[in-house]
């Protein structure tokens, strides 16, 4: 009898095994699955864009999207990429970098790098090798061109003048014309758009001249920050420079800049005395409560 | 009368034995129930756990769905916790004597409820190290900041409401308690010496507790509806399609009663059924309690229709978007299940005596709950959807939304600690309040001495004027 049932018990033991053991290959054979699908490398698309500020810093901007099976554009995160300097005697590795959750990266170039014959430089960055993309490149020629601003002022007429240069190939800089120089105002949180057409063609001197608008505030000390910029040009990318002038209209500062109120960071006083009655209340019987429960506990001891 | 007054004292003793009956053994059936309950507590916390290493990513919420599941939980936990309120304080304070036997049941579910219920925003939060920040940094106007300070103001009030009155039972178990060998034993007469704070039953005692739970009873009603209506201004102060409503204070305070009440009696009928409490549960409060949910659901119903109606009939632009979803859209079939299923169909069950049975209407309050469950998903996660500025360059399944298997794991793992704290409870702690019971019977004696001496008395005088005659 006791055998039997002991055949019977291995047998249930031997199915739930068996059971087990398909399960685990299943789930096993799923993720190899899935690892081999995951292994498939993704084709990218590079976009490449050349910046230069005011103090002369250099670098390029990097936007690397990849397609996914069903044909959608999705940001290449961690694709690690290599970039090149062109030129007569071949390409040279200048710099390396991974792109970040949104598959974008920024790389420093360095002040001496060498250009063609045509004062253009040309870089080119690709992806090689990477674990989860196919290979890939895309080139960015530029050229180095300067950007300058002055101010001038007579009566009550203001304007901003700015000077777009290239280094010519004797060294001596070259003005350049019929390039687009947007004008803008720093503010704290961005800049402004100097006024709603803020976009000029340099003349045969290089120069664009602004009308400076009026009765832009300037805070407590009237400074003003001017940037001119070419933008997200075929030649030159996008150079900016920028300067101080006191041409802002003064603004007084507010003795109470937030008074107490629902809508401001400090709550009114007669809000927070309503909500400290009230609250102030309730627990003001609790702790009577417990002052009561102490009492109750005590009487244990004089009955005692 | 020497008789009765022996019949009392046994019936007294029926009442003790029968409540500290289920103290004394854990079955199989609740080691099971809890070890059931233990391994989705564990498996909630497991996915906590990873929501905690990988972020708020790892649910199904985004950007403009930010409050999911989590918080139409929490808004549900909270109007359960209105049942203690309702049952035990509004019935204390009318001195209706067949509550009796309920209060316990009705007062821990709000405990339970306000415990759990307060835990859900601290998990949406997605950084709980941060939770003290509301409190040092919060502002004053914000009614974020009133819900913290009133759910904890209430969550205090309802454990010191649930306390009071087991003090002189903790007494009873402190007394009755048979000390084995055993560390559980000595475990469990440590913990009833040191909830029973003392009792000793001398009047005094008897006179300073009675003074502090009629203060309480009276104290807590109005914190218990400010809670709720403060939950409803973090919705109603938002300027949201559907929340922008000046009902919603009521309206929700309405739906936590509603659905507080359902609670208690599906825990009436468990306990009932459980514990063998037949004969102190009797059908008569289940026909009390319905009639009490019945007046609850037609308030409730009539709210709904002041919440849906007034804005349908004027189908304001963004309003009009929202409700055009919820009333004919992808929500459609939800939402009036919602209104014909768990409001109207249990009015019309209710209303009638039958409905009122035990069996008819345990299945109705079970519809009721889980219906005001879905209410609270369908008030919460519509709205967010169908913000003012229109969802755009966001990607496709940002806008919509559906609880993920992180969320839904979560929010089970809280529910079975529901589960695990009641039962607990019920097997440390007499589920009915064993002196109120008694005061009862007592009164119910006294009333029917009194009854039997007015009879004998008039039958007296009817004698005496027959002999006059």
């Amino acid at each position: 009898m006791k055998s039997k049932e002991m055949k019977t018990h291995t047998n249930i033991f031997r199915k739930i095994a068996m059971t087990i053991f398909a399960i685990i290959i299943g789930i096993h054979f799923s993720v190899a699955q899935d690892k081999s699908a995951a292994t498939e490398k993704m084709g990218t698309s590079i976009q490449l864009a050349f910046h230069k500020k005011a103090d002369h810093s250099k670098w390029i901007s990097v936007k690397v999207s990849a397609k996914t099976k069903d044909n959608k554009r999705i940001p290449a995160v961690n694709a690690h990429m290599n970039f090149y300097i062109q030129n007569k005697d071949g390409q040279k590795i200048i710099n390396k970098c991974a792109t970040n959750n949104e598959g974008k990266a920024e790389i420093t170039l360095q002040k001496d790098l060498p250009v063609d014959t045509g004062m253009f430089y040309t870089i080119v960055a690709k992806i090689e090798n990477d674990d989860q993309f196919e290979n890939s490149d895309e080139i960015i020629h530029f050229r180095d061109a300067n950007i300058s601003v002055k101010f001038h002022e007579a009566d009550t007429n203001r304007a901003v003048t700015a000077l777009l240069t290239v280094t010519g190939s004797d060294g001596n800089e070259k003005p350049v014309k019929d390039i687009p120089v947007k004008f803008y105002i720093q503010r704290m949180f961005g800049n402004m758009a100097a006024a709603e057409d803020n976009s000029l063609n340099t003349e045969a001197t290089g120069e664009a001249t602004f009308n400076y608008p009026k009765e832009i505030p300037g805070g407590t000390t009237n400074a003003i920050t001017v940037i001119a910029r070419v933008e997200d040009n075929e030649q030159f990318g996008t150079v900016e420079t920028s300067a101080v002038v006191k041409w802002g209209e003064a603004t007084p500062v507010e003795q109470n800049p937030f008074p107490r109120a629902l809508w401001e960071p400090y709550a009114p006083p007669s809000l927070i005395m309503v909500i400290c009655i009230l609250f102030g209340g309730v627990w003001s019987i609790y702790m009577y409560i417990f002052y009561t429960l102490y009492k109750i506990n005590k009487e244990k001891k004089f009955s005692a | 009368m020497e008789n009765k007054k022996f019949n009392l004292a046994q019936e007294i003793e029926l009442v003790k034995e029968d409540c500290l009956r289920p103290t004394r053994k854990w079955g199989r059936s609740t080691q099971i129930w809890l070890g059931i309950l233990c391994c989705v507590a564990a498996w909630g916390l497991f996915a906590f756990i990873h929501q905690l290493r990988h972020g708020l990513g790892v649910t199904a919420m985004r950007n403009y769905v930010s409050w999911g599941l989590y918080i139409s939980t929490f808004v549900f936990f909270i109007g359960i916790s209105h049942s203690g309120t309702l049952v035990s304080a509004i019935l204390r304070i009318t001195k209706q004597e067949w509550r009796r036997p309920i209060t316990r049941s009705a007062e821990l579910l709000t405990f339970v409820s306000l415990l759990f219920g307060g835990i859900m925003p601290i998990i949406d939060l997605g950084r709980p190290d941060r939770v003290l920040n509301l409190v040092i940094f919060g502002r004053v106007q914000s009614p974020l900041l009133w819900d913290v300070i009133s759910i904890m103001t209430y969550f205090t009030g309802s454990t010191v409401f649930l306390y009071l009155p087991m003090i002189p039972d903790m007494a009873l178990c402190r007394d009755r308690l048979i000390v084995t060998k055993t560390r559980f034993d000595k475990f469990r007469k440590r913990l009833y010496t040191f909830m029973a704070i003392g009792w000793t039953g001398t009047k005094t005692q008897w006179h300073k507790l009675e003074t502090v739970m009629t203060i309480m009873t009276i104290v807590i009603i109005p914190v218990a509806v400010s809670v709720h209506t403060v939950v409803s201004y973090i919705f109603a102060m938002t300027l949201r399609p559907g929340w922008d409503s000046t009902v919603f204070g009521p309206y929700f305070v309405a739906g936590a009663l509603y659905s507080g009440s359902a609670g208690v009696i599906l825990g009436m009928a468990v306990f009932r059924h459980l514990y063998k409490l037949e004969k102190y549960i009797t059908p008569r409060h289940f026909d009390l309690m319905g009639r009490i949910v019945l007046a609850l659901t037609l308030i409730y119903a009539y709210l709904n229709l002041n919440e849906y109606w007034i804005p349908a009939y004027k189908m304001a632009t963004h309003e009009g978007f929202l409700l055009r979803d919820l009333f004919f859209g992808s929500y459609s079939g939800v939402f009036w299940t919602l209104q014909f299923g768990t409001v109207l169909l249990p009015i019309i069950i209710m209303s009638i005596p039958k409905g009122r049975q035990i069996l008819p209407l345990s299945i109705t309050c079970v519809i009721i709950v889980i219906g005001a469950w879905i209410k609270r998903y369908i008030i919460v996660v519509p709205t967010l959807l169908h913000p003012y500025m229109p969802i755009q360059e966001v990607p496709a399944d940002w806008s919509s939304y559906f609880p993920n298997w992180v969320e839904w794991s979560v929010t089970m793992g809280c529910l079975s600690g529901i589960f695990i704290v009641i039962t607990l409870f019920s097997k440390f702690f007499p589920m009915m309040a064993v002196w109120e019971v008694e005061e009862g019977l007592e009164i119910e004696h006294d009333r029917q001495v009194a009854l039997e001496m007015k009879k004998k008395r008039e039958m007296e005088k009817m004698s005496q004027e027959v002999t006059v005659n």
